[in-house]
C-alpha cells in the first residue's frame, strides 16, 4: 500500500513503491517497522539509516518477539545477584568475594551454514561477553544438537562443530568442560550450537560494565581489524533457512583465537588498572549495536568518525563498517588523561588502540565519514524505542492431557489428576506389550551413534588448561576448584530432546531439574542459571505458544529452587523450508559444593564426594526415586500433574526432596552416585562401569528399561547402611536393587562383559567420529 | 626463583606458575620481547604451553625466533636448567636446543587425555628429580601436535645416549619409540608433551607433576651456569 509509506525526503524523492519494497526486503523491515522508523524521526530513515535500524532492530539484537516474556525472569532474581541489569551477562555472587559471570548464547545459522567457523566463533562471542565484564573467562560448555547420523551433511556437521569448539576453545586457554550432544531426526536441517562460558571475579576484580559515561571521553576502538566477514550477519540469523545456504557463506564470520587471547589479556589488565570508563564487545551488528548501546545506556551520545576504523579491506564503505561483523573486536570509552597508558598496554599485546570518535554529552549519535556528517540521531530511537512484540499465542496445553481424553484441555488443567492417579487405561493395555527381553534392546542402542561415548568428541576438547579443572567431560557434571576459597565450582547444562518432544513444558522443567539433582547427587547446590532459548518461527502462534510457556515453566521452576536466571539468548527461526525443530530450551547452570575432594573414579579418600563410577566390588547399590513423570510405553505416559495446575506446590516438594538429596550426601559416605538419564536403570547402571567395575541386579525388564524422571543410584560400601530416613518421608521410593561385582555387567537376561560394553559404545561414534 | 617465559598465546603461565608456588618456590615473568643479558639468578626456566604467536606457522617455529629465546639459550649453554611442557617442548625443539620434531598426532586431531609415563633417563637435573621410586607416573596430555619425530640414525643416537627421557605406555598420538620427552646432550634442558603443572593436587586426579621438582626446590639440582 502506498499510503503505509511516509512520504521519502532523500535520498531519491521518486523512490518507486517497487524499489521501496526492494529496500524494505534487503534491509529485512517490515512495513510496520518502516511506519514506526517514520514516526520515531519525524521523517523518512535516509542513508546509513536504513542500515542502523535493520541491525539493531533485527530479532538477533532486539529480541523484539521475546522481550515482553523474558521480563518474566526478573521474579527469579535472588539477592545474591550483583546488579548487572541489561549487561553482558550476568553475575552471582558466591561469597567470599568470589563472583562468577556466565551467559550462553547460540550460534545455529552460522554453524547450520560453516561448521567449522560457526562454531568456533560461537565460542569467541561468548568469550568477549564474559572478559568484557572484567571477569577472566574459567570455563566452557557445549550445548549440541545434530540430526540422525544418515542425514545430509550430518557427520561433516559434527566433525566440523566439534574442530570448531576445539580450535578456538583451546587456543584462548579456556578449557571445555562439560556439556551434551544429543542426535535426534528434528535437526536434520537446523542443527543447535549453544555455548556457553564462566568468568571469575576475586575479590581485588572490578567489574567493567558497558553504559557511556562522561561527556568528552575518548571512544576507543580495540583489536582485530573490521573486514566484510559478516555484514548483515544479525538480521540473516534472525530468518529462516530456505534451501540454499551456500549462499549464505559470506555472511559467515572468521574467527582468530590467537587474537582473542590477546584481547583476554590486554582488556583484563586495562580493567584492572581502571583505566576503562565503560567497554562492550563488537557481537552482532559490530560496530553499530555496541556504539549505540554504549550511548544509548548511558543517556548521552557519540561522535563516531568511521574513515578512523582500521580496515582490513580498504574499499569498504561507511555501511559495511558499521555492519561488519568481524570478530575479535571490542569498543571501550576511556578518559583522556588515561589513553596513552591504556594504548600502552595494548601495544604490549599488540594490539592497536584507536581513538575514532568522542563521548558528547547531547543524546545523539553523529556518524562521519571523512569529515560528512551520515547521520544525526537520538541513540535511544534505535535501541529502546525497538519494536516489542505480544506474537499471537495459545494457552499451552499438554499433549498427554489431550491424549487422555478429558472432557476438555481445560478442565484438565484445572483437575489435573493428583500424583497418586494411576495410569491411563492405553497406558495399562500397553504395559502388557512392554518387552519381556533386556539383552536384544541392548544390543540395538550399541550399534546406534546417538547412544554413543561421547569420548570422541570431548578428547578434543582441552578439559584442565587453567589448573581448576577437578572433573571435565568425563563426569556427569565439571567440577572446578575455586581458587580462594577452594570451594567447587559445579556447571552442567540441561535441556534433553527426548522429554522436549513429548511435552516442552515437562521438557523445560527437565532442564533445569534434571542439572539440578545432578549436582543434589554430588553434594551440591544450584546457585544460577542462564538460558539458551532454541525455537522455530515465533510468527506461528503454535511455536509462540510453547515458548511462552518454556519460560514461565523455567521461571517457576527456578523460583521454587531459589535459582537467579540472570543472562540468556532466544534464538528463532531455527525452521528450513517451512519446518521447525523440536522446541529446545537450553540450560546452563551453575553451582556450589562446599569443598573440592578428589571427584571421580581415581581414588577414594574418604572425603564426602562420589565419583561417578563404581569405586569397589560388592557394593551396595541403591535406588531412589522421585516418581514423578514415569514412561509407561513410547506413547504413554504418567504425569504427575507436573504441567498441570498444581505446578508450584509440586515444585516446591522437590525443592525440599532435592536439600534432601544433597544432605544425603554430605553426611553418608556415598562412593559413587549417578542420576539415571536417558534409557533407563539398566543403561544408566552401565555408564557406572568406566572404572571397569560391573554389577548385578535383579528387576523386570520393563522396570530396567522405562525412562522417568527422576531415579537416582548410589553405591554404598556393604558394610554401611545410609540413613535414608528422611528421604522416605519425604514421599521418595528407596529400594536396594543389587550389587557391584568384578568386570561383567548382569541386568536381568542382559550379561556383558563391561570392557565389550565399552569398546562398542566408542567404536559406534567412531564410525562418526574416527 | 625460577623464571617463566611468555609468548603471546602462551597459555598454561599462569598453571605453571601456581605449580612452581605450590613447591614453595618463587617465579618472575619473561616477556617475549625482553632480551635478558644475564638469567644467572634464576635456578631454572620454564617454558609454559599454549599456542604462541597462534601457532598459525609450525608449532614453536615463531616463539623460537623471538628474542627471549636468544637470552634462553645463552642460559642453557652455561648449563642452566630449562624446562619445556607441550608448546614449550615444540619451542625448545624448534630453536634446536632439544633434538627431533613434534609433528600433527597420528589421527589429525587435538587429543585430552590422561596418560600413563615411564621414566627412561635420569640424567640431567629433570632426570635425577624424576629417578625417585616408582618407575611410572600419571599426567594429563592435552595437545594437536605431539607426535614426537626423528629419523632412525637420530632415534638410536638419543637412545644410545640416554637422551629419551619419558615413554608413553600406551602411544596416543603415534610418537616414534614411544616418546613423550626427550633430554639435551648435557641433560639439562629436557621437554615433553604432558602437563605436570596440572597434576599437583589429588583433585585433579594425580599428584605426579610434583615429582619434577627435587625436594626442597629445584635449588639442589638445577645449575647455575
Amino acid at each position: 500500500m502506498a499510503g503505509a509509506f511516509l512520504p521519502v525526503a532523500a535520498p531519491n524523492p521518486t523512490l518507486e513503491e517497487d524499489d521501496m519494497k526492494e529496500k524494505l526486503k534487503h534491509y529485512r523491515i517490515s512495513e510496520a517497522e518502516y511506519e514506526r522508523i517514520g514516526q520515531l524521526l519525524g521523517r523518512a530513515p535516509a542513508g546509513v539509516e536504513w542500515a542502523l535500524f535493520s541491525a539493531l532492530w533485527s530479532e538477533h539484537c532486539s529480541y523484539k518477539s521475546s522481550k515482553v516474556h523474558l521480563k518474566k525472569f526478573a521474579s527469579t532474581l535472588t539477592p545474591s545477584v550483583a546488579s548487572a541489569a541489561g549487561e553482558n551477562a550476568g553475575i552471582v555472587d558466591l561469597g567470599q568475594g568470589e563472583r562468577v559471570v556466565f551467559k550462553m548464547e547460540s550460534h545455529n545459522h552460522p554453524s547450520f551454514i560453516e561448521p567449522t567457523q560457526g562454531a568456533a566463533t560461537g565460542v569467541g562471542g561468548i568469550l568477549r561477553d564474559i572478559f568484557t565484564m572484567g571477569a577472566r573467562p574459567i570455563a566452557s560448555a557445549d550445548f549440541l544438537c545434530f540430526g540422525e547420523t544418515k542425514a545430509d551433511r550430518m557427520p561433516q556437521l559434527v566433525d566440523g562443530v566439534v574442530r570448531g569448539i576445539s580450535g578456538y576453545g583451546n587456543a584462548v586457554g579456556v578449557p571445555t568442560v562439560t556439556g551434551k550432544t544429543q542426535f535426534d531426526p528434528t535437526y536434520n536441517r537446523n542443527i543447535l550450537v549453544n555455548a556457553m562460558s564462566v568468568g571469575l571475579l576475586l575479590p581485588e576484580d572490578p567489574v567493567a560494565l558497558s553504559a557511556a559515561r562522561g561527556p568528552g571521553n575518548d571512544v576507543v576502538y580495540v583489536g582485530a581489524k573490521t573486514g566484510k566477514d559478516g555484514v548483515h550477519g544479525a538480521a540473516m540469523a534472525s530468518e529462516s533457512f530456505a534451501e540454499d545456504t551456500e549462499a549464505k557463506k559470506p555472511n559467515v564470520q572468521i574467527g582468530d583465537p590467537f587474537f582473542e587471547k590477546l584481547l583476554i589479556e590486554s582488556c583484563l589488565e586495562v580493567i584492572g588498572k581502571k583505566l576503562v570508563v565503560a567497554i562492550q564487545d563488537m557481537g552482532a551488528a559490530g560496530l553499530t549495536s555496541s556504539s549505540f548501546e554504549m550511548a544509548a545506556k548511558g543517556g548521552l551520545g557519540f561522535e563516531l568518525h568511521l574513515d578512523r576504523v582500521p580496515l582490513r579491506d580498504l574499499s569498504m564503505g561507511p555501511e559495511e563498517i558499521l555492519l561488519s561483523e568481524s570478530q575479535e573486536r571490542m569498543l571501550l570509552v576511556c578518559e583522556p588523561a588515561h589513553f596513552s597508558e591504556l594504548a600502552e598496554v595494548f601495544s604490549r599485546w599488540g594490539l592497536d588502540a584507536v581513538r575514532i570518535g568522542k563521548v558528547r554529552s547531547a543524546r545523539e549519535m553523529q556518524i562521519f565519514w571523512h569529515g560528512e556528517k551520515l547521520a544525526e540521531l537520538d541513540p535511544a530511537l534505535i535501541v529502546d524505542q525497538a519494536p516489542v512484540y505480544e506474537r499471537p499465542h495459545g494457552e499451552w496445553k499438554s499433549p498427554r492431557l489431550r491424549r487422555a481424553d478429558f472432557s476438555s484441555a481445560r478442565g484438565a488443567r484445572a483437575d489435573a489428576p493428583p500424583s497418586t492417579s494411576a495410569p491411563t487405561p492405553s497406558a495399562l493395555e500397553a504395559t502388557a506389550l512392554q518387552p519381556t527381553a533386556l539383552q536384544p534392546i541392548m544390543e540395538q542402542r550399541l550399534k546406534s551413534a546417538a547412544w554413543g561415548s561421547r569420548e570422541s568428541i570431548y578428547r578434543q576438547y582441552d578439559q584442565r588448561v587453567g589448573g581448576m579443572t577437578a572433573a571435565g567431560c568425563d563426569h556427569q557434571i565439571a567440577v572446578l576448584r575455586l581458587p580462594r576459597s577452594h570451594r567447587g565450582l559445579l556447571l552442567a547444562t540441561g535441556g534433553r530432546c527426548s522429554w522436549l518432544k513429548r511435552d516442552v513444558v515437562v521438557g523445560a522443567l527437565d532442564a533445569v531439574l534434571f542439572p539440578s539433582l545432578q549436582m543434589a547427587v554430588k553434594g551440591g547446590y544450584p546457585v544460577g542459571a542462564t538460558d539458551c532459548l532454541n525455537f522455530g518461527n515465533p510468527e506461528r502462534p503454535e511455536i509462540m505458544t510453547e515458548f511462552v510457556a518454556s519460560v514461565e515453566a523455567i521461571r517457576d521452576v527456578c523460583m521454587a529452587l531459589r535459582i537467579p536466571v540472570v543472562s540468556g539468548n532466544v534464538s528463532f527461526y531455527n525452521e528450513t523450508l517451512g519446518e521447525g525443530v523440536t522446541s529446545t530450551p537450553a540450560i546452563g547452570l551453575l553451582g556450589l559444593l562446599p569443598q573440592v575432594g578428589c571427584v571421580g573414579g581415581e581414588a577414594a579418600t574418604g572425603e564426602n564426594q562420589p565419583g561417578d563410577f563404581f569405586q569397589r566390588e560388592k557394593s551396595k547399590l541403591f535406588l531412589v526415586e522421585l516418581p514423578w513423570v514415569e514412561e509407561e510405553n513410547k506413547l504413554e505416559w504418567r504425569l504427575m500433574s507436573l504441567a498441570a495446575a498444581q505446578t508450584k506446590s509440586i515444585l516446591s516438594g522437590i525443592a525440599t526432596q532435592l536439600a534432601a538429596i544433597q544432605h544425603l550426601v554430605m553426611t553418608n559416605q556415598i562412593l559413587s552416585s549417578q542420576l539415571i538419564g536417558e534409557g533407563g536403570l539398566a543403561w544408566g547402571l552401565a555408564g557406572f562401569t568406566k572404572s571397569g567395575i560391573g554389577f548385578r541386579l535383579e528387576r523386570s525388564t520393563r522396570d530396567l528399561v522405562k525412562d522417568s524422571l527422576y531415579q537416582m543410584v548410589f553405591e554404598v560400601d556393604s558394610r554401611r547402611q545410609p540413613d535414608f530416613s528422611k528421604l522416605r518421608a519425604l514421599g521418595l521410593k528407596v529400594s536396594e536393587i543389587g550389587h557391584t561385582q568384578a568386570n561383567l555387567i548382569e541386568a536381568a537376561d542382559w550379561r556383558m562383559k563391561v570392557e565389550e560394553f565399552w569398546n562398542q559404545r566408542r567404536a559406534t561414534m567412531t564410525e562418526l567420529i574416527h | 626463583m625460577i623464571g617463566i617465559v611468555r609468548f603471546p598465546g602462551t597459555n598454561c603461565d599462569r598453571d605453571v606458575a601456581q605449580w612452581v608456588h605450590e613447591q614453595g618456590d618463587s617465579y618472575k615473568f619473561l616477556w617475549h620481547l625482553d632480551r635478558v643479558a644475564d638469567l644467572s639468578s634464576f635456578d631454572a626456566l620454564i617454558l609454559p604451553g599454549g599456542f604462541s604467536y597462534g601457532d598459525y606457522l609450525r608449532s614453536g617455529a615463531l616463539a623460537a625466533r623471538s628474542p627471549v629465546m636468544a637470552s634462553v639459550r645463552e642460559y642453557a649453554e652455561r648449563g642452566g636448567a630449562v624446562l619445556g611442557i607441550c608448546n614449550g617442548f615444540q619451542v625448545l625443539v624448534e630453536s634446536h636446543l632439544l633434538p627431533g620434531a613434534l609433528v600433527r598426532n597420528e589421527n589429525l586431531r587435538f587429543i585430552d587425555d590422561w596418560v600413563e609415563l615411564e621414566t627412561v633417563s635420569e640424567r640431567g637435573p629433570w632426570g635425577e628429580n624424576l629417578a625417585a621410586s616408582p618407575p611410572t607416573l600419571r599426567l594429563p596430555i592435552a595437545h594437536g601436535e605431539g607426535r614426537f619425530y626423528a629419523s632412525d640414525s637420530e632415534l638410536n643416537r638419543l637412545e644410545e645416549r640416554q637422551q629419551v627421557w619419558l615413554r608413553y605406555v600406551d602411544n596416543p598420538n603415534g610418537s616414534r619409540n614411544n616418546i613423550a620427552g626427550v633430554l639435551n646432550e648435557k641433560g639439562n634442558v629436557a621437554g615433553l608433551m604432558p602437563h605436570p603443572e596440572r597434576a599437583i593436587f589429588s583433585w585433579m586426579g594425580s599428584q605426579d607433576g610434583r615429582r619434577f621438582f627435587a625436594r626442597g626446590g629445584t635449588k639442589s639440582h638445577a645449575g647455575r651456569g
